[in-house]
């Protein structure tokens, strides 16, 4: 067992002609639709788009949690009917994806039960993930005891114990203060590099989609579809001043910016004109 | 010495009103109301020769049996009835109906349908308490946070563990809440349960002992019944806080450090 459990074989995950609407017939509302991505095993993609545009279904779609209402997403080939056993997910609202009653190595473990993995070994495991993310020795705590970035961070250790080849994260950091944001983005760029595993992370921050990512790629309009993607080339390496003020990115920024403000003036068109 | 000064705090009414009565009823001339301190005489007399304990024994046996029955019917019914909706609508009624109607009213039928025996009177006891720990389960249950759903299906957590690790503790506030209201219905049905074809029980005690004007047996055999239930909802104080202490200190941090270390009730 290495320090971490890591993703040994990568997952290729595919959508393709993703749609998903809901209501029927003249009320039928088309969230998502002829929604195409690709994304090779250990790629950091962020989705950016504006708020309200799908992407938490988009989300909950390549999790396996909601059936598409057309086209599919694939695990190597596979369709996916349902959760999949190495796709972890971390959900935007941490303080309430983690139970209560149960202390913070409990928590990390839990999924494992599922799994089928002895007690002694998950609670192992846990204590592990916990240390990656910097929270060693603090299993025993609830919590509730914790600050919201250190929640956020068991949720990320519980999805690498789960032995995820792939993580979908919903705005994990949308309700953290700025510092322990940047704390967390660093965290989750090493936990990515040193892991080799694929982070598919879903954000409205653009600033935040091009600074993390590998590929950014934007989603707008309703329904939501991809309208660009960019590949950022910085590497693996990140720092959190350096990366910000280089030349790549403000162009990335200020191309990404730019799409997403013509595509919100195209929905204030067609909701001008019925 | 503190605990001593906190139980003073909590019990010197009952003690001031206890006293009053004793010198009140003193001198008191009226068959029906005796003396507390002949009350108390008979009732340490008939604990001495054992009629009293036996009779307590009986009811307390019937009480738990009774309220066992129900909170596990009552739990497994309840989370059922609220992870399935449409089976919920249709029974929904019916359940707000049988908890309308006194449960001591259904005593007599019950008894007379079942018969003699501690049985139909545990099954009384157990009838009457189901009704409010259904209804709060199902309320627990419905009102599990969407966001822990949400991460019970994404990391496929299997069935029997999603009961009884995320569904159960997560309504487990609600349901004891059910038990508590559930608990003086038990101690009203125990003790009219044993009123009809019983032989034992301190109802039997009550009844039998007025019926041969035995007054001061009666007023004893009721104090006990108080007794009874104050002790009962006392020991489930301790039960629940202790049960419970994840959701009072996550709702409440704060007050959780200092309850852990200076033991503040």
């Amino acid at each position: 067992m290495s320090e971490v459990s890591t993703a040994t074989a990568g997952r290729t995950l595919s959508v393709r002609g993703l749609g998903k609407s809901y209501g029927t017939g003249a009320d039928e509302n088309w969230i998502i639709r002829n929604l195409d991505l690709e994304v090779p095993p250990g790629e950091f993609v962020s989705i950016v788009g504006p708020s309200g545009v799908g992407k938490t279904t988009l989300l909950r779609s390549l999790s396996g949690l909601v059936p598409p209402t057309e086209g599919g997403v694939f695990i190597d080939g596979d369709e996916l009917r349902a959760p999949h056993p190495e796709i972890g997910v971390v959900f935007q609202d941490y303080s309430r994806s983690l139970l209560p009653w149960m202390t913070t190595v409990e928590n990390v473990a839990f999924p494992l039960q599922g799994k089928g993995v002895g007690k002694a070994e998950r609670l192992g495991i846990a204590e592990r993930n916990l240390a990656a993310v910097g929270l060693g020795g603090k299993g025993n705590l609830y919590a509730w005891e914790m600050s919201g970035g250190m929640q956020q961070r068991v949720a990320i250790a519980r999805a690498l114990a789960y032995d995820s080849k792939i993580l979908l994260m919903d705005e994990p950091f949308a309700s953290v203060d700025a510092q322990t944001r940047l704390d967390l983005e660093d965290l989750v760029v090493d936990l990515h590099t040193n892991l080799g595993v694929t982070i598919i992370l879903v954000t409205h921050d653009i600033d935040e989609a091009v600074y993390l990512a590998d590929r950014v790629v934007v989603i707008a309009e309703r329904p939501a579809h991809v309208v660009d993607e960019i590949h950022t080339g910085f590497g693996s390496h990140r720092d959190q001043v350096e990366t910000r003020s280089d030349p790549r990115f403000a162009e990335a920024r200020g191309r990404i910016l730019t799409l997403l403000r013509s595509g919100v003036a195209a929905i204030t068109q067609s909701v001008a004109q019925p | 010495m503190k605990v001593v000064l906190r139980i003073l705090e909590r019990l010197w009414l009952p003690v001031v009103l206890i006293a009053v009565w004793w010198v009140v009823s003193e001198n008191a001339k009226s068959v029906f109301f005796p003396p507390l301190s002949r009350i108390m005489e008979v009732m340490v007399k008939d604990f001495q020769s054992g009629v009293l304990g036996a009779h307590v024994m009986a009811s307390v046996g019937n009480l738990f049996a009774g309220l066992g029955i129900a909170i596990v019917v009552g739990i497994v019914v309840g989370i059922i009835l609220g992870e399935t909706p449409k089976l919920r609508e249709t029974v929904d009624p019916l359940i707000h109906f049988f908890r309308a109607v006194p449960q001591s009213a259904l005593v007599p039928l019950i008894i007379g349908a079942m018969g003699m025996g501690s049985a139909p009177k545990v099954f009384t006891i157990a009838f009457a308490c189901v009704w409010p720990i259904i209804l709060n389960t199902i309320d627990g249950v419905r009102s599990v946070e969407p966001g822990v759903r949400q991460m019970s299906l994404a990391y496929r957590v299997p069935a029997r563990l999603h009961f009884t690790r995320v569904l159960l503790p997560s309504s487990l506030p609600q349901i004891v809440a059910g038990v508590r209201v559930a608990l003086p219905i038990a101690v009203v049905v125990m003790v009219v349960s044993e009123l009809f074809a019983a032989e034992q029980g301190i109802g039997f005690y009550i009844l039998q002992s007025s019926s041969l004007f035995l007054l001061a047996q009666a007023w004893a055999g009721a104090i006990l019944v108080g007794v009874l239930g104050y002790a009962l909802s006392e020991l489930f104080n301790l039960f629940e806080r202790r049960l419970l202490a994840w959701h009072y200190r996550s709702n409440n941090p704060t007050a959780a450090r200092s309850a852990t270390t200076s033991k503040r009730k």
